[in-house]
């Protein structure tokens, strides 16, 4: 899985990094940290209140039923999945530029894993939420969790939707945790530079963190094994999730692509949102000087990758369903470009397939803005590449008498905003409280390029 | 506790006028043979009130009715007073009819009897406060548990012994929990160890 | 008890609490509360069943009310009642419904000086009326439908011994036009007898005897009888459908002749020239003939009705050919000014194809005997002009049923004092004085003699619900406190002993066990023309207006006359052909909607001289496009379910009464006239969403509601979709090299003894849907309401979807607005129930992540509601989407009481968030279970079937154990050549097995 290391950089890494007590990186990366100001304060405060509206929709709909969702009768998924499913989407890129990318030693990496990390925690908690908003019965929904009880009943371990209860609390689990060691290093740098509150917390958090040469190898050596074991759950959580689809007999839905093509189309919503969410960060941070157009550029060629791969599956859907010669998949896959819900496949192709190629450009990949844009788009397309395929996929089954359509209420629409502010919320709380950027990893990087003159690129 | 719980000094009364009658009948002779002014037995009187008890377990009912007496002492047949439970999903509940039966001629001195023939006089029925029950998805089937020989006890508890009756706790253990009286466990326990059928169907529908 | 809610009844029975709570969010009944005496014949958990009589329509089916601990629960059919023969259909089982009508009234109400109707004493109440009967009795009239021989017979002598202005028996949809036709004809005041069972050709002039005839119970069975493929001869017999609109009963037929409407007349004489041209035998009619169909050779008949010569002719010799041929007439909506001279041409074409005395009966005195329309009309006349003083309402709402222009309504405010007897409001109940309501058919004792030889008993069982008092034991008691003479003259004792009284020459309590006494007399023979004959003049029918569009106001087969539009059940059952529910639509012809540049759910304007209406459009192929079609039945401004109340909107009306567009016509004998206007159709230029319960009826060539030609089930090739010799399944869906033969018995337990399954017979499906509303009322399935529906809620367990032709693969129209495959003359409409198959691999087990659904030992597709926490994979994944889901708690928001008191205890009713679907009515299962386990034995065949399966007017339905090979199920799914399985394709190994619809081909001459 992992190619062997090359030996010097294997010998930067374990080399304990000298740290002057304050360093240009500590004092930038950890003014981020300072004092909020009050659009700071505005927003935090709009997104809280936006949460709690949407929770309070949430608890109405508890009270009153689904009914007050759009749902019809042949359309029993529908924005509560299809968000549930981009959010696990999301969660994807943190642990493939932390985990993936670190054992593929792409040190350019470690300017944003941080913050691709923390996104991937606040994606999967909000993600998480989703299958409990989604079930008719969330008072009964532990009846899902395999635990030893008097009734003597068990879950049905044939069923997707219990594979993707463990595939997401695992991924959960271990992308906490990967954050949380990744951020020991830094939280004692904060430790040391903070008072009052602040101070308490970080001790606390730091687990007594003194950047010795023992700890620097034991951290090491756990964040190495932690990428190893996190890398095949960058594959199986959203293979997990597609299955929730690919198992059943909907048309459109029973397809063997599905795996490759649901974790392609992660990793690209995954990079997408980190683009999306670090150009603006760095913008009102000043973090020019970390987070690099080099860094920005790495990552148009991941979305150009990934856009490639994506673009492929969406052929190769309606090649199979055209050669299948199976009338209920191919007048499904019909309707889906043509019919009711044309409208959503067009930004779907477009947005996925289409915009991303602009990165063939050198030009493109590195001027910001055009990324920026982009990056927002393909956001865009992933959600409705999750909605096409659950909403014209359910509306034209099978029996004919019973074809519907779906369109989102204004419940449904509002929590999914929430979801946004929600994740948002997240976000913006843990810029003032954590480093942005692994302040150790950047370091390491600075002496690293020290030792090789030249940039970070392998 | 049921709105139906006596006063203290209501209990108090009846306790004092237990007793009482329990001394006065207590001298031999006193009984007189016809069965209208029939003095009931110190145990009818011992057993009214520890029925009405309200410190023992289980809710005060409406009037108190003691199985031991009747079930226990007087080894009345359950499916005399509780008829149609061999026949019906449901356990028949004795109509104030039934009750009348007997005690139109006996135990018109207890208070408890008293209070029967007053409900009897108006037509009213009586509001036994419920103590064993199952979901309303549950379909569960007397008829068929008294054709397999289940005894009552087995589920109602040894109402034989009980003078105020009250969901007796058992617990059987299953995957290593604890299933609780009339819990979906307690059941299965039981119709494993009997080879009963287990399907989801044979009960929820 | 007075006013006892649901909850205080359920502590009558205790434990009957089952229906009372939720699945999962159990409300608890914490009281036990037994009865004070308990009826001997009550054992709390054990139904008791009372033969009874169904008093929907005049047909009067026998019925066996289901009670539990008192109360009905569900209505079944009377198996030894020689009329339904245990099948019962939609409206009779929906009827439980008026019992426990959340609009009834709990007693008599009076019209306050605020014009409000407030409760008073029944004494009190009976004063009034009393008081109001001696001032002018000679001026009160007594207005409502037949109530049974002996209710009539003490109406009568009320009426002669108070001394009233007179009795008007009403019934809408009276077959007037029929009656005076009969004695016109054969000089005998009766109503014909049809026998279906007999007949090897039928054709229906515009007859619908299969929704809305005299008798649709029965004559559906007789005609499932004679067309059934495995005991007649090549197909049994024929069935010719002669009319303007692709009806339901059209829909059944094997050939559609699309006349004008109002020529069905001179079609049958012209069929009866030519059929004596072919050499048919009787001489009976030709003389008769000669006069009347002088001149009415092929081609003049062709110009006159729209039918081509050729067919005239084919028609006509094959009628020769047939041996027992039968002719029916027009029903209500094709009943024009010449209703009688139509109907006469209908009966004299029987009389020439010697039908009559065999296939036709000419019973003396059947039929309900209602007072001429003409004497109504006369009436409204007199209380127009003040003449009426006290009006006396009962059985029926004239203020919805008459047609607005016969002023009705002025006329009704013109009576100083209006006294209603309708156990729950009603639009004439709205304008009344004074309500005495009557009790319920459930409630009340009482008779009926649909024909001779049948009488048929109602008794009580249930009572002490609402404070109501039957109308006779009311009207007795007013009239006896009008003195002694009155007294005198009047019946003495109350209703029931009277009752008694006039069945004392039978066995009574016999009669009330078996539901009446049925003696079949033996068949009248062949009367004869009369004289008659020579007056009938069968012509044009004269039609009001002008405008390029015949108003065509055909009844409901669910509302009716508007009776059952207050039944929340028959709202939300499709109309069988339409498909739409709750709603009033206008049918228009494809062409004639291109024309016009409408599309279905557009609003249009329908315009005759006497009226106005706006209603949305259902544009279809099967209706002439000089045809615009609207149906009875809607248009109510009161009642919860009837008007929008339900809704929210109190008082609004829903739909649009057709009967405010039509004139008041009668027929030559004074009889009701429907078919009597042209109309003017304007678009609205707005929409409306019509509440579809069906998406498209185009079946895509998918393996759904499949046909079989009559050729290649005999094996003799043709170019039916099947093939010689192989199955319909291999035959039709294209090549199926990967379907995967199976045998559903392997998907019970080797240990098992049964593994239910079931048979549908799609040649014998009607498409009714007395099966659906059997599955509402046994499984407490909600009514979901308009809106719900729109949103593609509905809940029904089961459903028929009507398909028409093997589809086709367009992909016209993104979005499933009901394109209608339907043509002109086109009868491969495919009626195909949809239920749950309790699959032997089922698509929604696996993918339950906590095994709510599962498969049972006995093949059962199991459904656990409280297991279920409502992910709703497995609705997603049933390719018959035949699971449904709760979106709202439907059962609470829609059960006001004291509806809930009709639940099934033996069904959970189920909670909000959870998924619900068919289990093959397992409480039956298990009821039949227990018997058969204390017997030590396996449930023998026909022990035990589906509520579907017991409904079902034709036995298309059959369900029972596949382990047991002697059982019927198991001999119909082992049909090779007609049984296939719903998606084959997808070997979900279903454990329904369908047979094909057999197409018959149109009839040679």
């Amino acid at each position: 899985m992992t190619p062997p290391p090359p030996a010097v950089s294997v010998a930067d890494m374990i080399r304990p990094v000298p740290t002057p007590p304050d360093s240009q990186a500590n004092q930038d990366i950890l003014a981020v940290m300072g004092r909020p100001t009050l659009p700071y304060w505005l927003l935090l405060g709009f997104l809280v209140a936006f949460v709690h509206a949407a929770g309070a929709v949430w608890v109405y709909q508890v009270y009153e039923g689904l009914g007050i969702a759009g749902y019809s009768h042949p359309i029993f998924w529908g924005v509560y999945i299809v968000t549930f499913v981009f959010w696990v989407g999301i969660a994807h890129a943190g642990t493939l530029i932390s985990a993936i990318l670190y054992l593929f030693r792409s040190k350019w990496r470690n300017a944003i894993n941080r913050s691709a990390e923390a996104m991937t925690v606040f994606a999967v908690l909000t993600a998480a939420q989703f299958l409990g908003i989604h079930v008719g019965r969330i008072w009964k929904s532990y009846f899902i969790l395999p635990y030893p009880n008097q009734r003597g009943l068990w879950v049905n371990f044939k069923s997707p939707l219990v594979w993707d209860t463990f595939a997401i609390t695992t991924y959960a689990t271990i992308s906490i945790v990967f954050f949380y060691v990744g951020l020991l290093p830094d939280l004692a740098i904060a430790r040391d530079r903070s008072t009052g509150w602040r101070k308490l917390l970080y001790t606390a958090l730091a687990l007594g963190w003194h950047g010795t040469g023992r700890q620097w190898k034991a951290w090491n050596r756990s964040v190495l094994h932690l990428s190893g074991l996190a890398t095949p759950l960058v594959l199986s959580v959203h293979s997990v999730v597609s299955w929730d689809f690919a198992m059943s007999i909907v048309p459109g839905w029973h397809a063997t692509i599905f795996a490759p093509y649901f974790v392609a189309g992660a990793i690209f919503s995954g990079f997408a949102m980190v683009l999306t969410v670090m150009i603006p960060v760095r913008r009102i941070f000043g973090l020019e000087a970390y987070i690099t157009n080099y860094h920005f550029e790495n990552m148009a060629r991941f979305i150009l990758l990934t856009s490639l791969i994506v673009g492929y599956s969406y052929s190769i859907e309606y090649f199979i369903a055209w050669y299948s010669g199976v009338e209920p998949e191919q007048t499904s896959f019909w309707y889906r470009a043509f019919g009711p819900y044309w409208i959503s496949t067009w930004i779907m192709i477009i947005c996925n397939a289409v915009v991303p190629q602009v990165f063939w450009f050198p030009k493109a990949r590195t001027h910001i803005p055009t990324i920026f844009v982009v990056s927002t788009l393909v956001n865009v397309g992933m959600w409705f590449e999750r909605y096409v395929i659950i909403i014209s996929g359910l509306s034209r089954e099978y029996d004919p008498a019973v074809w519907g359509l779906y369109t989102p209420h204004a419940a449904e629409l509002t929590i999914l905003a929430g979801s946004f502010c929600f994740f948002a919320m997240f976000f913006v709380a843990f810029i003032k409280i954590f480093p942005v950027i692994a302040i150790a990893e950047v370091k390491e990087l600075v002496i690293h390029e020290r030792a090789h003159g030249q940039g970070g690129a392998h | 506790m049921s709105r139906h719980a006596p006063g203290p000094s209501k209990l108090f009364a009846v306790l004092l006028f237990a007793l009482t009658c329990a001394v006065v009948l207590g001298l031999p002779g006193a009984r007189s043979v016809s069965a209208q002014q029939a003095k009931s037995s110190d145990a009818a009187y011992e057993a009214q009130r520890l029925a009405a008890d309200p410190d023992a377990p289980g809710p005060v009912q409406p009037i108190p009715f003691s199985h031991a007496l009747h079930a226990g002492k007087y080894q009345i047949d359950c499916l005399y007073c509780h008829s149609g439970t061999d026949r019906s999903r449901m356990a028949g509940v004795p109509p104030v009819e039934t009750c009348m039966g007997c005690h139109a001629q006996f135990g018109s001195d207890l208070e408890g009897v008293q209070k029967l023939q007053e409900y009897w006089k108006n037509q009213q029925t009586i509001d036994w406060v419920r103590i064993h029950r199952v979901p309303d998805y549950v379909k569960f089937r007397h008829n068929r548990h008294v054709a397999a020989g289940v005894a009552c006890q087995t589920c109602h508890g040894p109402v034989q012994d009980l003078h105020k009756l009250y969901l007796v706790p058992d617990t059987k253990w299953v995957n290593g929990m604890p299933a609780d009286k009339l819990k979906m466990g307690w059941c299965l326990s039981c119709h494993w160890q009997n080879k009963a059928s287990v399907d989801c169907l044979t009960c929820h529908y | 008890m007075p006013e006892l809610d649901r909850r205080d009844f359920l502590k009558l029975v205790g434990a009957g609490a089952g229906a009372a709570a939720a699945a999962g969010c159990s409300e608890r009944v914490t009281k036990l509360i037994p009865y004070v005496i308990q009826p001997e014949t009550i054992t709390p958990g054990i139904p008791v069943y009372y033969a009874s009589t169904c008093r929907e329509c005049p047909a009067a089916c026998g019925v066996h009310v289901k009670t539990r601990e008192g109360r009905p629960i569900k209505l079944e059919g009377n198996p030894a009642h020689p009329v339904n023969k245990g099948a019962l259909c939609a409206r009779g089982q929906a009827s439980i419904g008026r019992t426990y009508h959340p609009d009834r009234f709990a007693g008599p109400l009076q019209r306050g000086s605020d014009g409000k109707l407030s409760p008073i004493a029944w004494d009190q109440a009976l004063d009034v009326l009393a008081g109001k009967l001696r001032e002018s009795a000679a001026q009160t009239w007594l207005l409502g439908a037949d109530r049974g021989p002996t209710g009539n017979e003490v109406l009568a002598r009320f009426v002669s011994a108070v001394g009233l202005g007179g009795r008007i028996v009403y019934e809408p949809f009276a077959p007037e036009s029929l009656r005076a036709a009969t004695a016109a004809v054969f000089g005998i005041d009766t109503e014909p007898l049809f026998d279906l069972s007999k007949a090897d050709l039928v054709i229906s002039f515009g007859g619908d005897v299969l929704e809305t005839g005299s008798s649709p119970t029965e004559h559906a069975r007789q005609l499932a009888e004679a067309r059934d493929v495995a005991t007649k001869e090549r197909g049994g017999a024929r069935f010719v459908y002669v009319g303007p609109r692709l009806s339901m009963t059209a829909g059944n037929a094997d050939e559609w002749v699309v006349a004008k409407p109002g020529t069905e007349g001179i079609l049958a004489l012209a069929l009866a020239k030519a059929a004596i041209a072919a050499g048919a035998g009787a001489e009976g009619g030709h003389g008769a003939l000669a006069s009347l169909a002088g001149g009415l050779d092929p081609a003049t008949a062709a110009a006159r009705t729209g039918v081509d010569a050729k067919t005239i002719e084919r028609l006509g010799a094959a009628l020769a050919k047939a041996k027992a041929p039968l002719a029916l007439p027009p029903s209500t909506g094709l009943t024009s000014a010449r209703g009688v001279a139509t109907a006469g041409a209908v009966l004299v074409l029987n009389q020439v194809l010697g039908a009559v005395g065999n296939t036709v009966q000419i019973p003396a005195g059947s039929g309900t005997k209602t007072t001429s329309y003409k004497d109504l009309l006369a009436l409204v006349d007199a209380m127009k002009s003040g003449k009426v003083s006290v009006l006396l309402v009962h059985d029926a709402d004239p203020l919805y049923s008459m047609p607005a222009s016969s002023g009705f309504a002025e006329a009704l405010a013109k009576v100083p004092f209006v006294v209603s007897f309708a156990s729950s409001i009603d639009e004439t109940t709205n304008a009344a004085h004074l309500v005495l309501p009557d009790s319920t058919p459930l409630e009340s004792w009482g008779d009926a003699s649909p024909r001779p030889g049948v009488r048929s008993l109602l008794q009580p069982t249930l009572a002490g619900l609402f404070d109501v008092r039957s109308i006779f034991d009311v009207l007795l008691d007013a009239g006896r406190k009008l003195g002694a003479e009155v007294a005198a003259k009047l019946p003495s004792g109350d209703f029931r002993s009277i009752l008694e009284a006039a069945w004392s020459d039978t066995a009574w309590r016999d009669a009330l066990a078996r539901g009446g006494v049925f003696a079949e007399t033996a068949p009248t023979g062949a009367p004869g023309l009369a004289a008659g004959v020579a007056k009938l003049e069968v012509a044009e029918p004269r039609l009001d207006g002008d405008g390029p569009f015949t108003l065509l106001a055909h009844p409901s087969p669910m509302l009716s006359d508007g009776r059952g539009a207050n039944l929340p059940w028959l709202q939300e059952l499709p109309d069988p052909v339409a498909k739409i529910t709750w709603q009033s639509w206008a049918e228009l012809g494809q062409e004639a909607a291109d024309k016009l540049g409408l599309v279905t759910g557009d609003v249009v304007v329908v315009e005759t001289p006497t009226g106005r209406a706006e209603l949305p459009a259902w544009v279809r192929g099967g209706l002439r496009d000089d045809v615009v079609a609207i149906a009875t039945g809607q248009g109510h401004g009161v009642g919860r379910y009837a008007s929008r109340e339900n809704d929210g909107q109190p008082g609004e009306v829903r739909g649009v009464n057709v009967l405010s567009l039509l004139p008041t016509l009668t027929d030559e004998a004074g009889g009701r006239a429907w078919l009597c206007t042209k109309a003017k159709v304007t678009p609205a230029g707005r929409k409306e969403r019509i509440a579809f319960s069906q998406a498209s009826d185009n079946k895509r060539q998918r393996e759904l509601g499949e046909t079989v030609s009559l050729a290649a089930l005999l094996g003799e090739g043709g170019h039916g979709e099947a093939a010689e010799g192989e199955g319909v399944g291999e035959g039709s869906a294209g090549e199926h090299e990967f379907i995967v033969p199976y045998n559903a018995v392997d998907d019970a337990a080797a240990t098992a003894l049964h593994r239910w399954g079931m048979s549908i017979d799609l040649d014998r499906c009607t498409g009714c849907s007395a099966c659906v509303a059997a599955c509402y009322v046994e499984n407490n399935v909600p009514v979901v309401g308009e809106e719900q529906v729109i949103r593609g809620r509905l809940q029904a367990w089961l459903r028929i979807e009507r398909y028409v032709t093997e589809g086709e693969l367009d992909y016209r129209g993104g979005r499933p607005a009901r394109s209608s495959h339907e043509s002109l003359g086109n009868v491969d409409v495919r009626y195909s129930p949809m239920l749950c198959q309790q699959c032997g691999s089922a698509p929604c087990e696996p993918v339950c992540p906590v095994i709510a659904t599962y498969h049972n030992p006995e093949g059962l597709n199991g459904m656990v509601y409280n297991r279920c926490i409502g992910t709703r994979y497995c609705a997603n994944n049933c390719p018959y989407k035949v699971r449904r889901f709760n979106w709202y708690d439907y059962n609470l928001k829609n059960f006001p009481e004291p509806l809930p008191l009709m639940l099934n205890p033996d069904v959970t009713v189920r909670g909000q968030g959870v998924m619900e679907k068919c289990t093959f009515c397992v409480q039956r299962i298990e009821l039949a279970r227990q018997k058969a386990k204390n017997e030590r034995r396996a449930i023998a065949d026909g022990e035990v079937t589906t509520a579907c399966a017991q409904a079902c007017p034709t036995q298309a339905i059959h369900f029972g154990n596949l382990k047991d090979a002697a059982s019927v199920v198991a001999k119909k799914s082992a049909d090779a050549k007609r049984g296939y399985h719903a998606l084959q394709e997808l070997n979900t190994r279903p454990a329904i097995t369908y047979l094909a619809k057999v197409t018959r081909g149109s009839v040679e001459g």
